[in-house]
């Protein structure tokens, strides 16, 4: 499912980014690959923060439909 | 890909700083050079390339800081700054200053650059950071494995400058192969094949190869541009076919691929040179603490407006009784000076020049230091804390609304403190279009040229609730910023919508340097424009107010007086009509603090100060609609200057100058005819 249906606190793994080269070379850039671990610190009304390890970004609704995570599979 | 050295003498070396957005590059940069650069904690603050020199032993290092990018593909105007700068190859080496806390995403730009040939070495920045975490990174092992020179810096303390001089000139002539990653079989085929195409259609170009299928590969448009340039455009759609016609056998994307390889590798590089503590363990740290207060839904917006309000009150409360002291030390010097000149026997015209021209044009002027200083001041500390790229991310919400993003609101801000700076900020943003309607309204903030005229006027005409009036011409500013990008947005083109991705540093304590950098600038910029421009100006005003021979200085009837009044019906529906107001505005063109400086000379205010003789010839509504006018109309020559050098286009430019104008003008009609008729006239 897509990144902005998690809610805060809700982690996820990234399963693909979809979209056109462009939003998907920034995304790739700033760390969101396949396999990542994400976090959602902040989700409501704006854009969400994502943690991705130490880093937090701050992404637009329209890039976070484009981001494809898995919220079961390498939990331990 | 060390530079040619044959015209040049052996100890001459060319580094440029290249990394990730705010991996503290221009930190170090001031550093090295001693220069005084912008530095700032939100990614994007330099968008330009500068250049500054480093003296170590008997070399003479050349240094160039450039835009941070998180990788070569650049997506706006300030990361092709760097990626053409990195990819021409005019320098010895590469500095890849790195984040060392936040090692996996600064090494895929790093890994990026070895794969290019470039011969860098790897800076560990910010380790006063990472040992906070508890990274230990093991700089020989890593230095083995990216097969590169490793040193270590904390830039905002100056720690490790002389060691990363002695290295660069240690590394000065390396030249190391460049690193191959194994992208597996069939990338790998497709490489060689192309390989063997370039040599067979003369593919010469002095780019590692190796690198440019890889990037062909990747459908980078920047290698494809420099294909069809070097083999023509048949045998570049040759090599295209072969890569597309490749890629629908394959299992799988070759762009994930080749990404997966990128991060596999930087992964083992991470497992084998660095210890940290096992991720996810950490405590919420302070900045996610904080952030969850001031990004907050319903609390974001408000604490915004505060923290403006803020600045604005230290800026003008602090400010104020300093720039009475000033005031009357010039009105002292004034009188004075006035005397002595008469008593020295001085001709009546060089006592007017001294008092009227000098001091009544340029003191006027210059009483303001006190606010520029506090002003540049608040906003250094804004700019060093890390809540800038928060600002963006609260705005987003706003600015989606207008069709732009969060990102098009730091600009914005940083136009409070001078629109120069302010529209080159846009190149920031990835979209043509958010681009120029940034820029198109980017001088609808207040900048601090505004400031010295405001200040006078409510001084003069709002004694006791000054700040109420200054702080609403601000929103002002803000609300038809805001009314004019949905203006924009609604008649410009319709480009594709562009989405908000940004970085939110961690928050850090404002550093003194940096913060006094920004104020010492600044200030040094005011009193530069002092001394140049609006001197000259002035000097101009006070000779067309003697002009011709023997008309009384600064009447109706000197050259400045027929000169305003010929424009000045203009103004008059606006409630200021007058010769005076009229010269002044039209001067105010050059810069914006000119309006004081002339006003100054043509009503002669040396000796009573401008505040005096104001009170007696405005009425505030008529005062009001004036600073509005000041606020909206027609930008300063250096703001159109910096326009056009952005734009590429006189269209964009002139647009700008006119649409402002009649904004200001319907503006101020409505202020001053809707307060007549409120009664508010009097
Ligand atoms: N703790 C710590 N902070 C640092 C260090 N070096 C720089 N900073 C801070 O990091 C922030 C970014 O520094 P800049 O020098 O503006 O970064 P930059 O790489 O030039 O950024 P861009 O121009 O946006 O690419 C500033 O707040 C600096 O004070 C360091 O070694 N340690
Ligand atoms: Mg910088």
């Amino acid at each position: 499912m897509p990144l902005s249906m998690l809610r805060p606190g809700e982690t996820g793994w990234i399963k693909e980014i979809v979209g056109g080269r462009k939003a998907k070379g920034k995304l790739n850039d700033l760390g969101f690959v396949s396999g990542k671990q994400v976090k959602i610190y902040r989700s409501s009304g704006g854009p969400l923060i994502v943690g991705i390890g130490d880093n937090r970004i701050a992404l637009g609704k329209g890039m976070a439909h484009k981001v494809i995570v898995d919220t079961e599979g390498c939990e331990n | 890909m060390a530079l040619n050295k044959t015209s040049r003498k052996e100890t001459e070396v060319k580094i440029a700083l290249a990394g990730n957005p705010n991996s503290g590059k221009t930190t170090l940069f001031n550093e090295l050079t001693g220069s005084r650069q912008h530095v700032g904690n939100w990614p994007g603050v330099t968008v330009e390339k500068k250049t500054g020199h480093a003296f170590y032993k008997e070399y003479a290092l050349e240094v160039i800081d450039l835009p941070g990018t998180y990788s070569l593909g650049a997506y706006s105007e300030d990361e092709v700054v760097a990626r053409d700068f990195l990819t021409a190859g005019q320098y010895d080496l590469v500095l890849d200053i790195i984040n060392s806390a936040n090692l996996e995403r600064n090494l895929y730009f790093t890994i990026q650059l070895l794969e290019m040939g470039v011969d860098l070495v790897a800076v560990l920045n910010m380790a006063d950071e990472a040992e906070k975490k508890g990274i230990k990174i093991n700089k020989h092992k890593l230095s083995q494995m990216l097969g590169a020179p490793v040193v270590e810096t904390v830039a905002s303390k100056g720690r490790g400058i002389e060691n990363l001089l002695a290295e660069t000139i240690k590394n000065r002539d390396l030249t190391e192969p460049a690193l191959e990653i194994n992208y597996g079989a069939e990338i790998e085929d497709l490489i060689t094949e192309i390989a063997k195409l370039f040599m067979e259609y003369d593919f010469t170009n002095q780019v590692n190869h190796r690198w440019a299928a890889v990037k062909l590969i990747e459908h980078d448009p920047e290698a494809v541009k420099l294909l069809e340039r070097e083999v023509g455009s048949s045998k570049a759609k040759k090599i295209k076919s072969l890569i597309a016609e490749r890629e629908l056998k394959a299992k799988d994307d070759f762009d994930n691929i080749i990404i997966d390889k990128k991060y596999e590798l930087i992964n083992k590089i991470i497992t084998e040179s660095v210890k940290a503590p096992a991720a996810g363990q950490e405590p919420e740290n302070m900045s996610d603490k904080i952030d969850a207060v001031v990004t907050n839904k319903y609390l974001g917006i408000p604490i915004f407006l505060v923290v403006m309000w803020a600045i604005f009150k230290f800026t003008f409360t602090l400010g104020d009784p300093l720039i009475g002291y000033i005031e009357t030390l010039f009105e002292v010097i004034g009188g004075w000076a006035g005397g002595l000149l008469t008593g020295l026997g001085a001709s009546p015209l060089v006592a007017s020049f001294i008092t009227d021209g000098i001091i009544g044009g340029v003191g006027s002027v210059l009483v303001f230091i006190p606010n520029i200083f506090l002003l540049f001041l608040a906003i250094g500390i804004l700019e060093d804390s890390g809540y800038m790229s928060r600002a963006a991310y609260i705005m987003d919400k706003v600015m989606s609304k207008l069709g732009l993003h969060g990102k098009s609101f730091i600009p914005m801000v940083i136009g409070f403190g001078c629109n120069v700076p302010g529209i080159m900020a846009t190149r920031t943003l990835e979209n043509k279009r958010d681009r120029i309607i940034s820029i198109l309204i980017n001088p609808l903030m207040s900048c601090s040229a505004r400031l010295p005229v405001y200040v006078v006027f409510a001084g003069a005409l709002f004694p006791n609730h000054g700040s109420t009036v200054v702080f609403s011409l601000y929103l002002l500013g803000i609300i038809m910023a805001v009314v004019m990008s949905g203006v924009f947005n609604k008649l410009l083109f319709k480009g594709e919508r562009s989405h908000f991705v940004m970085e939110l540093p961690p928050y850090r304590f404002p550093t003194a340097k940096g913060v006094f950098i920004h104020m010492w600038e600044k200030t040094g910029a005011f009193l530069k424009k002092a001394g140049t421009i609006i001197f000259s100006v002035v000097v101009l005003i006070w000779v067309l107010a003697n002009l011709p021979l023997g008309v009384e200085y600064a009447s109706a009837n000197s050259f400045i007086g027929h000169f305003g009044r010929f424009v000045a019906p203009i103004f008059k529906p606006l409630g200021f009509g007058s010769w005076q107001a009229a010269s002044s505005l039209v001067f105010g063109i050059l810069a914006k603090e000119v309006v004081v400086g002339t006003l100054g000379v043509v009503y002669a205010a040396g000796e009573t100060g401008l505040r005096t003789v104001l009170a007696t010839q405005f009425t505030p509504l008529a005062a009001y609609s004036f600073m509005a006018m000041v606020l909206l109309y027609t930008p300063c020559i250096a703001s159109l200057g910096a326009i056009k050098s952005e734009t590429q286009s006189w269209k964009w430019t002139l647009v700008t100058a006119g649409y402002l104008f009649v904004l200001a003008w319907v503006v101020a009609f409505i202020i001053y005819q809707g307060g007549m008729l409120l009664g508010l006239g009097a």
